[in-house]
């Protein structure tokens, strides 16, 4: 007979103000099983915890029953007290009367009565949990990181000092992403190049890194401690052990008009390029799609002065395998763009602002090259129209984000800092030109933040008006800038050189395949979403993964470097131990009663179910059935809901155990 | 107007399966052969398993012979040797329904040796088995059907056979007027339907992809569902059957034929097949499928649904 121990935890105030915490315990003391109920105000802290597991010693408790907050929360906290109290974890659930009940309801005895009955069902179930062993797994050191921007690279270094094997995989021909691109960074002002350079000069010299630049995440199999990475290496079209870099095959490319993606596509490059003068790997790439041998097998110009013989016009993607114990998603961010979206798109572009056909209308990114010593100007504020020196620049705040109406409503973060930069380098670079700058409110916290963005106004004379623009047009050399200026309450008008868009910060394009990819969860902008917003910030839900940077949501240099160290010492933890404990939640194979139509197999996506064969005493073949490998088995249970025999039961919820809490309904 | 339908090829057809039958036995290609043969009434056929060649011509073809004999290499195989390959006679709906089985691990291909029938349609039930084959007595399913010629058997019959008149659809049909309901409408008439069943099971007997050993309705603990005759049990019931035929239903429509209360069966399965046509752009065929079209996924599937 089961001797079930009810505990109904207040949660202070966020339970108790809408449920009748101590009716509830009332109740449950009289439902059959229940040996032992009652309510405490935090039941997950240390005096809470004691509670029950005296309880489970004195009540000579079989089964326990947490009435608290979602078993996300805090599950693992009372299973861990009731092994401590010498119970097998798994005789302990939580029933769910926040997030459940409390939070969603107001009316006090209808969530009360919903209450009872949640805890009603949770008895019903409990009494057919069974004792669960752990499962130990082998861990495999080594660490892949996603993306090869700041966060990937710091996250890199820090795993690899440690002495973790780390494998970095880059979409793009080189390493850098965004920060590469940007001249100079705030609040200090020092040259992004300076800083970033030395880092990927170590990343690429580390004995501990392998570094697989231009390729992609094909697939991912596996689960923490064993993943399965399979990498595309695109075709480079160069042999990265024969090159040296000498850039020879750059010089003599006869196709020289190319837009630089990397510099905003106002500078040109060549056919087979390096991306920026610092690239690392320094190994051209072949843009297949502009290469004249590509195109019409005729030219090969690269590859007769190329000394050491690198260039392949025959190399093809391959596919490499990397075993890895965890990964680090670090694929950062992409600028939202003003021009016309597709029909039915959720985000929608400014047709107000010309969609962006008015070509001295640019982005911020764009004005960071400009500004660049490397970039495309060397260094020099010229609009890309005509090549004049702008004597008035708009920047426009808030362009895309926090406006609901054209689909994004977060705040990006980092535009009020690097529009205050913005408006101090083009001070620095153009003494007699005037920056003005729309915005909505400055929100500039951070160490030595709001100071730089004082320092902007007060000392590099940038004109602030708070206030929207309703409408760019060119009129002339001009650009016509209709705003408001609400501080005053009047309408402005200014006509401008060049107008800068601070616009949105949103995940790179395809976040959300990657996602399907590594099993993990994203929002509806398609920013990577964490286990917990505060206390599991940079864990996905996913064991095994974390995130760096802005792929999780917009971030600055700083905050991005720190989340990078974080995710790092995660796996740093995940890696100090030979074998890792999993949770015994995993499925089984009833083999009584499975045909072997390996449904099951086909809706797996971790690879755990593998066929097994049957035989009798003499060693004949009876039948091949479906074998759920426990240690890969991470317990979703999409196989239970597939098979069609119901041959598959998940440990811990079992058809028995859903369909005892229905019938306590 | 009767139109009559030209069934002159099944004699030759008749003649074509015995010798190859005769054939395949008598070199030890198969152990056995399932197929057709005559039955007490005058005109009617019943299915039968040969393991000698000399009964080779027990074996015939005609517009009664209405099983998909598919359900014999999977659960109603008492009589079917457990050694060697085996014969067997599939029109093309019935192939549909073994290409199916393939798909899902239940059959081997190297153990099958397919004789495919090119069929001119069969009768719709066999109260009259020597009844003319015309669009009045012809079975539902073969006025629309599209695969009447098996694909990738071991063995075809070398005789020409016309084809079938324009006849009007059936299915898509009831189909149209069943979705052109409201949704209240169309509940009460499934409900209807439903409310006749007996829970004889003569529809999971007779299905080829019913091949549970266990089938989840006859469990007990838990109980999935209600075993009484019932209206909440039989809706269950008939529910769990449509899922779980969702993407794997070939339309042999054997269901329909056997339910003893008229229940039509088949007409929810082809509406499964539709939705899932239209979304995922997977139907049954002659080609096995790796995987179906619920027990596969991938990123470009529609998940509009999910945000």
């Amino acid at each position: 007979m089961s001797r079930i121990g009810v505990f109904i935890c207040h949660c202070g105030e966020n339970i108790s103000r809408t449920v009748d915490v101590e009716r509830v315990a009332s109740q449950a003391s009289l439902m059959a099983g229940v040996a032992f109920s009652t309510d405490y105000k935090y039941m997950c802290s240390d005096p809470g915890q004691t509670l029950v597991k005296k309880a489970i010693a004195e009540h000579n408790l079989t089964h326990v029953v947490v009435a608290a907050c979602s078993p996300r929360m805090h599950e693992r906290t009372f299973r861990k007290a009731a092994e401590q109290a010498g119970l097998n974890p798994y005789l302990c659930e939580m029933a769910n009367i926040r997030e459940h009940c409390s939070w969603v309801h107001e009316n006090r005895e209808e969530a009360t009565q919903k209450a009872i009955e949640i805890v009603g069902m949770l008895i019903e179930r409990v009494k057919k949990n069974r004792i669960l062993p752990t499962i130990t797994v082998p861990v495999t050191k080594r660490a892949l990181v996603i993306g090869g921007g700041i966060a990937g690279i710091q996250a890199a270094l820090d795993v690899a000092d440690c002495g973790h094997q780390v494998v970095l995989v880059e979409r793009e021909p080189s390493i850098g992403g965004h920060m590469a691109q940007l001249s100079e960074t705030f609040p200090t002002l020092d040259c992004s190049q300076c800083i970033m350079t030395p880092k990927m000069v170590d990343l690429a010299n580390h004995p501990n890194i392998t570094l697989h630049t231009y390729s992609e995440i094909e697939q991912v199999d596996g689960y923490i401690g064993n993943f399965q990475v399979t990498i595309r290496k695109k075709a480079r079209s160069v042999d990265e052990h024969k090159c040296t870099g000498c850039g020879i095959c750059i010089t003599k490319c006869p196709q020289k008009k190319i837009p630089n993606i990397f510099d905003c596509n106002i500078g040109m490059r060549t056919a087979i390029y390096v991306p920026f003068p610092q690239a690392v790997p320094n190994v051209p790439v072949i843009d297949r799609e502009n290469c004249t041998m590509f195109k019409s097998g005729k030219c090969g110009v690269c590859q007769k002065v190329c000394g050491p013989g690198a260039i392949d016009f025959t190399q093809e993607d391959i596919l490499i395998t990397e075993p890895v114990g965890a990964i680090i998603v670090a694929t950062g961010f992409e600028l939202y763009t003003i021009t016309e979206k597709a029909k039915g798109s959720p985000i929608k572009g400014y047709g107000e602002f010309g969609h962006g056909k008015i070509p001295d209308v640019i982005d911020g990114m764009t004005f960071e090259r400009l500004a660049s010593a490397s970039g495309p100007t060397g260094g020099k504020i010229l609009r890309p129209s005509d090549g004049k020196e702008p004597k008035q620049v708009v920047f426009i705040q808030c362009v895309g984000s926090r406006s609901r109406e054209k689909g994004i409503s977060y705040c990006s973060k980092v535009c009020c800092m690097y529009t205050a930069k913005h408006t101090m380098l083009y001070h620095h670079k153009v003494h007699d030109g005037q920056a003005y700058v729309f915005f909505m409110d400055a929100r500039v916290p951070g160490k030595s933040y709001d100071e730089f963005w004082r320092r902007s106004i007060e000392e590099e004379e940038a004109v602030y008006i708070r206030g929207m623009v309703s409408r760019l047009y060119q009129k002339g050399d001009k650009i016509v800038v209709m705003g408001s200026d609400i501080a005053v309450g009047v309408q402005v008008e200014i006509e401008a050189d060049l107008v800068v868009l601070a616009t949105a910060v949103q995940p790179q394009k395809g976040a959300d395949l990657l996602a399907q990819k590594l099993g993990i969860s994203y929002d509806k902008y398609n920013f990577y979403s964490e286990a917990h917003a505060k206390l599991r910030p940079v864990e996905c839900a996913t064991a095994g993964i974390y995130l760096a940077g802005a792929c999780q949501g917009p971030k600055d240099i700083p905050d991005t470097v720190s989340q990078a160290s974080a995710a790092a010492a995660k796996v740093m933890a995940l890696f100090s131990k030979d074998r890792l404990e999993r949770e015994p939640i995993v499925a089984r194979v009833k083999e009584a009663t499975c045909v072997g139509c390996f449904a099951c197999k086909k809706v797996c996506a971790y690879g755990a179910v593998e066929e097994k064969e049957i035989r009798d005493r003499q060693g004949n073949l009876l039948k091949v059935i479906a074998y759920v490998n426990p240690g890969v088995c991470a317990g979703c249970g999409t196989c239970q809901a597939t098979c069609p025999s119901k041959s598959v039961e998940l440990d811990g919820y079992t058809d028995e155990q859903i369909v005892a809490m229905i019938e306590a309904l | 107007m009767t139109q009559t339908i030209n069934t002159s090829g099944y004699s030759a057809i008749t003649d074509s399966i015995r010798n190859e039958a005769r054939r395949i036995l008598g070199d030890g290609t198969v152990s056995a052969v399932i197929g057709y043969t005559s039955s007490r009434r005058e005109g009617s056929t019943q299915p039968t398993v040969i393991t000698k060649s000399e009964d080779a011509d027990k074996l015939l073809f005609t517009a009664a012979c209405l099983n998909n004999l598919v359900v014999y290499l999977t659960k109603a195989k008492k009589d079917v040797p457990h050694e060697g390959r085996i014969g067997i006679i599939v029109k093309g709906c019935d192939l549909k329904a073994l290409v199916g089985l393939l798909g899902e691990s239940q059959l081997k291909r190297e153990n099958l040796y397919l004789i495919g029938i090119p069929c001119n349609g069969v009768l719709g039930s066999l109260f009259n088995p020597s009844a003319e084959l015309n669009s009045e007595t012809i079975a539902p399913k073969c006025r629309e059907c599209t695969d009447r010629i098996p694909a990738g058997c071991d063995f075809m019959p070398d005789v020409e056979t016309v084809g079938l008149p324009e006849l009007n659809p059936f299915y898509s049909s009831e189909i149209a007027r069943l979705e052109a309901l409201t949704p209240v409408e169309r509940w009460e008439y499934w409900k209807e339907q439903f409310s006749k069943c007996i829970k004889c099971y003569a529809c999971r007997q007779v299905c080829p992809f019913c091949f549970c050993e266990q089938c989840l309705c006859d469990r007990n603990r838990p109980q999935m569902v209600e075993q009484t005759p019932r209206p909440s049990g039989n809706l269950a019931w008939h529910l769990v059957r449509a899922m779980h035929l969702a993407g794997r239903c070939a339309g042999c429509a054997e269901c329909e034929r056997v339910c003893p209360m008229d229940i039509p069966l088949n007409l929810l399965n082809r509406k499964m097949a539709k939705e899932l046509k239209e979304m995922y752009n997977s139907e049954a065929g002659f080609e096995v499928r790796e995987k179906g079209p619920l027990t596969s996924f991938d990123e470009h599937d529609d998940q509009s649904f999910i945000r």
